[in-house]
């Protein structure tokens, strides 16, 4: 479902992403970890056609991301990291718009964005205007933009963060929803248990090199048997920063 | 257990030096990446080289442009307030010399209060000015992050008023022309610069000082809702305000604003900047020195109390009331019952955008109320407009105001088009839409409203006239015609002149682009003045092909807007040939002129070595250019298919030269434009250089530019069609009237062959047979 092809980009000199190849199979949720900087947001930001490439490419449905952009939207549904709405718009209303722009009806869109705003928690405050929303309000409102049209890829830019245990439950009972409905999540985090809790297979970035991927036993066992994935997250972190060791002078 | 041990306080003077050293560092690399050149080299991550622009050559220009017009407007304005202040009525009036004189040495009494009172209002334009254009309604953040650091108060508010006092470019052009012309005329000459600098850098202090006050004190006080329609208030009063300053500037100052001159009261020359006319013209040395301390103690006693009146109000919390509580009350809930008007004829990009309008005052002022309040002040205040009665009278004033409070209309809307998306934009790319085609539904909303205020003119005009009058209906259709044109052109530099990576509104949006586009509407005002009909239509066409030229840009830069590195890949663009088309006549022009002999005419041989000169100059010129660029997409004179393309351009040639000599045939048997064809004759067989250059030179040259630039360009944007026609359109015009029709023809006869063959040969043999037949024919009729 999202196939990823060398993908690289780089700013100058600097590599932000070194070239990753990566498979992503329908249904399969794929949490994407990394240290801060490691260059997920980055590779996020290329699926959705916000940066461009410096190599590679990569497809979502066999649609290329960056030359078929509006293919590509059609299919996803997308979380930044920090969303940001318009000052003077509603939450209902913002949802609404999104909902037309994705070829919805008036009435369907309405309809939709109520229950989204009702079974993520904002019906009380879907009439307030969204720039008063709080942090996990805004990270709600945006997954419910993501989910209006209904697609069949979820892109999801650290889904959970700043928000309270509540909130993040509730993100996280309606992700497994829609990894259970048949649609691929595409998500990058911090947490830990959360991805192993959520995800089929981990794949681990670091300094922009895709440094580890399998499901979070394989990843475990790689490590050490009955290890966490805290272990291995280190683990294989710290291997990508210190190469092996110089034998010793005799 | 013990904690470590806490390090030594910082000391306010250490704090302020650390303070200081940040906002500086921090300024300079805002204008550093401002213009994309590399921050720096290390190790750690080099920030990227940018996009690949020449933003700083428009910057520059533009900026040169700013300085001299305000410096220039000063010149005017110490004039005038020396002609209505110091010279006696009969001088003032007539035309000696002492009329055009400015005053020099000690100033009069008069003098220094007049220049008083326009310094004051100056200063008081600036921190409106200032005001007007930050968020007020926006929190803080830099304030609020600033106040956890272990420094007192007071400090941070030095080192604040301090940033703000170095970084007002409103400031600084507004100020400085004025203080360096006063030194001037004191006479000080080359130090002239830097004097002024120091005496007007108190009253940037000043400003600082007050805006500061203000917009700290407001936020603490207000809630945002009131304070954006405070700023919405504070955007037509500074406006009113700059434009009453400025018009000391013009030729024909009004009356009242001298009038608040002459009656400035003497004790206002006491004020700080009364303090600095007075010091800059202080006669000794020890005068301008002690007026300059009386003047720096006056402002530091200024920046005390500022500052103590601030921290008393900081004391009482950073943060007021936030929008989330100030913003749930009964209201929002009852207006929820209501439901809006079903615009069902418009787009959801559309409804979305006309609610944002009603909903934000600031926003809708500055759309919809300050173009009529800048237009009709340039007017009111130039003297133009003595009342409403004036469009009844003058067809093309009527037609310069309509047009002028749309182009301005459309600079605070269509022009804001990408940044009134501000932090939002991310959304626009999570829809299965182009970037372009939101653009272009907010700019066709944009177009409709614009209308208005033109159509509202016109209407006006006419009922006030009682009758319609053609030539303002013919006027009426050029303004009506021009602003879907300059919506077009202003959504397009929008896109060049937003940057949605800043994260400071001031930044957000280049003023070089806005003047720009300024400078770009003023141009089409000719269209209005031009007394032949021809001269119009050469400008409308060439708007239109600059809109659709910077159309294709934009459109080219609109996927890379959120990366801060990659720019489009350089393919041929419309632009390019009309740039290639400027740069052509001018130089021919420019050879023509060192050609010439001394009886100021022009050779044939002449003549054509400087149309083959600019020609190949052209030629080369853009081809080194794609060659350097790697472009994509550059016209080729040859390649596969050759005979095709000569019999291709044999056929079309043919037609066109048969349509050119019809015409001809047709203007002599009708009796038309004899005269002209005579003088076309005999200067074809006066000199055989020129038939040469017609068949040889000329196709090459112009079927470059028109079908391979301008065309290939348009073709990237426009079906066949419509691409073939306008390119036929722009080659006729630059063409003498007489010739426009059938030159139109050969356009497109040579368009339709380009479009076939995709080569430059075809064209250019067209082109070739079609001068031919037609110099032949005028030569054996």
């Amino acid at each position: 479902m999202i196939e990823f092809s060398a993908l690289s980009k780089c700013y100058g000199s600097f590599r932000a992403v070194a070239p990753l190849s990566l498979s992503v199979a329908r249904g399969e949720m794929f949490g994407f970890l990394g240290p801060n900087g490691a260059g997920k947001t980055t590779t996020i930001r290329m699926m959705m056609g916000i940066l461009v490439p410096s190599g590679g490419h990569v497809q979502i449905a066999g649609f290329d991301c960056h030359r078929e952009g509006p293919q590509v939207k059609r299919r996803v549904g997308y979380l930044p990291d920090s969303p940001i709405f318009y000052d003077y718009l509603r939450g209902r209303e913002i949802l609404q718009f999104i909902g037309e722009m994705h070829g919805l009806t008036r009435a369907e869109s309405l309809s939709r964005a109520r229950r989204l705003l009702a079974e993520l928690g904002l019906d009380e405050v879907s009439e307030e205007f969204a720039v008063n929303y709080s942090m996990g309000m805004k990270k709600k409102l945006g997954l419910a933009c993501a989910l209006i049209h209904e697609p069949a890829v979820l892109i999801l830019d650290e889904p959970t963060n700043g928000l309270d245990p509540r909130a993040s439950r509730d993100v996280q009972q309606r992700l497994r929803r829609s990894a259970a409905e048949g649609i691929t999540v595409f998500l990058s985090t911090h947490l830990l248990d959360m991805a192993e809790r959520l995800c089929n297979r981990i794949g681990i970035i670091h300094h922009g090199e895709l440094v580890a991927t399998g499901s979070p036993q394989e990843l475990k066992d790689r490590v050490s048997v009955g290890g966490t994935l805290e272990e291995v997250f280190l683990a294989v972190t710290e291997e990508a920063d210190d190469p092996a060791p110089a034998a010793p002078a005799r | 257990m013990t904690g470590a041990a806490l390090t030594a306080p910082v000391s306010a003077r250490r704090a302020l030096w650390l303070l200081t050293c940040l906002r500086l560092k921090r300024l300079g690399n805002q204008v550093v990446a401002l213009y994309n050149r590399p921050l720096g080299r290390g190790k750690s991550r080099p920030a990227t080289a940018g996009k690949q622009r020449n933003r700083w050559v428009v910057g520059g220009v533009v900026s040169f442009f700013m300085l001299f017009n305000f410096g220039n407007l000063t010149r005017q304005s110490i004039l005038n307030l020396h002609r209505a202040l110091d010279l006696s009525a009969t001088a003032a009036a007539g035309s000696g010399n002492a009329r055009f004189a400015l005053p020099s040495g000690p100033l009069s009494e008069a003098m220094t209060r007049g220049l008083t009172m326009e310094l004051t209002l100056m200063l008081v334009v600036v921190v409106l000015l200032t005001l007007a254009a930050r968020e007020l309604s926006q929190p803080d953040w830099d304030l609020e992050w600033l106040v956890t650091l272990p420094v007192r108060t007071p400090v941070l508010l030095y080192c604040r008023i301090l940033e703000r006092t170095i970084a007002n470019p409103v400031g600084v052009v507004t100020l400085w022309p004025a203080g360096t012309l006063i030194a001037w005329i004191s006479g000080f000459r080359w130090s002239a610069l830097l004097i002024g600098a120091i005496a007007v850098l108190p009253l940037l202090v000043l400003a600082a000082v007050v805006r500061t006050l203000v917009d700290t004190g407001l936020r603490l006080s207000l809630a945002p809702s009131r304070l954006r329609n405070l700023q919405a208030v504070l955007s037509v009063a500074s406006i009113l305000l700059l434009y009453s300053v400025m018009s000391l500037g013009l030729p024909l100052p009004l009356a009242f604003i001298l009038g608040w001159a002459r009656d400035f009261p003497s004790w206002g020359c006491w004020l700080p900047t009364g303090l600095a006319v007075r010091a800059l013209n202080g006669g000794t040395v020890w005068a301008q020195l002690g007026l300059g301390v009386l003047l720096v103690v006056e402002v530091s006693a200024a920046l005390w109390a500022g500052v103590v009146i601030l921290t008393q109000q900081l004391s009482r919390g950073v943060v007021a009331a936030s929008s989330r509580e100030t913003a749930r009350s009964p209201a929002i809930e009852s207006n929820a019952a209501v439901a809006p008007p079903r615009l069902w004829f418009l787009t959801a990009v559309q409804r979305r955008e006309l609610r944002l309008l009603s909903r934000d005052r600031s926003f809708l002022v500055q759309t919809l109320v300050l173009p009529v309040v800048i237009v009709l002040s340039q007017f009111v205040l130039q003297g133009r407009v003595q009342g409403i009665s004036v469009l009844g009278v003058s067809n093309t004033t009527i037609a310069s105001v309509a047009f002028g409070i749309a182009a301005y209309t459309l600079m605070l809307s269509a022009f804001q088009t990408l940044n009134s998306e501000g932090g939002s934009l991310w959304l626009l790319y999570t829809v299965p839409r182009s970037i372009e085609s939101v653009l272009g539904e907010k700019a066709r909303l944009w177009a409709a409203l614009a209308l208005v205020y033109p159509i509202t003119v016109f209407v006006v005009a006419i009922v006030l006239k009682m009758r319609v009058d053609p030539e303002l209906i013919g006027l009426a259709a050029i303004v009506l015609l021009g602003v879907p044109i300059y919506t077009a052109i202003a959504v397009s530099l929008g896109v060049f002149g937003c940057d949605p990576l800043s994260q400071e509104v001031r930044t957000k949006v280049r003023s070089t682009y806005v003047y720009l586009y300024l400078m770009l509407a003023g141009l089409y005002t000719y269209a209005i003045f031009a007394s032949e009909w021809w001269q119009k239509l050469v400008f409308i066409v060439l708007s239109a092909l600059l809109a659709v030229s910077l159309w294709q840009k934009a459109r080219d830069e609109l996927p890379y807007l959120l990366d801060p590195a990659a720019s489009p890949p350089a393919r041929v663009s419309t632009s390019d040939g009309v740039i290639a088309a400027m740069l052509f006549f001018v130089a021919e022009g420019i050879m023509a002129v060192f050609l010439m002999d001394r009886g100021h005419h022009l050779s044939g041989g002449a003549l054509l070595t400087a149309y083959s000169s600019a020609g190949a100059l052209t030629y080369v010129l853009v081809r080194y250019t794609y060659w350097r660029a790697k472009t994509a997409g550059v016209p080729a004179i040859l390649g596969a298919g050759v005979g095709r393309a000569a019999g291709w351009g044999a056929v079309t040639g043919l037609g066109a030269a048969l349509g050119g000599v019809a015409y001809l045939y047709s203007l002599r048997r009708l009796g038309l434009m004899q005269d002209v064809m005579s003088q076309s004759a005999a200067g074809l067989s006066h000199s055989a250089w020129i038939p040469l250059l017609a068949i040889l030179a000329a196709p090459l040259f112009e079927e470059f530019i028109f079908r391979g630039l301008i065309l290939g360009g348009l073709r990237r944007s426009l079906g066949a069609i419509p691409s073939i026609a306008a390119s036929a359109a722009v080659f006729a015009i630059v063409h003498p009237p007489a010739s426009m029709i059938p030159v139109f023809g050969l356009g497109l006869f040579a368009g339709v062959a380009y479009d076939r063959t995709k080569m430059l040969l075809a064209p250019i043999i067209a082109h070739a047979l079609y001068n031919a037949f037609v110099i032949a024919y005028q030569l054996n009729p």
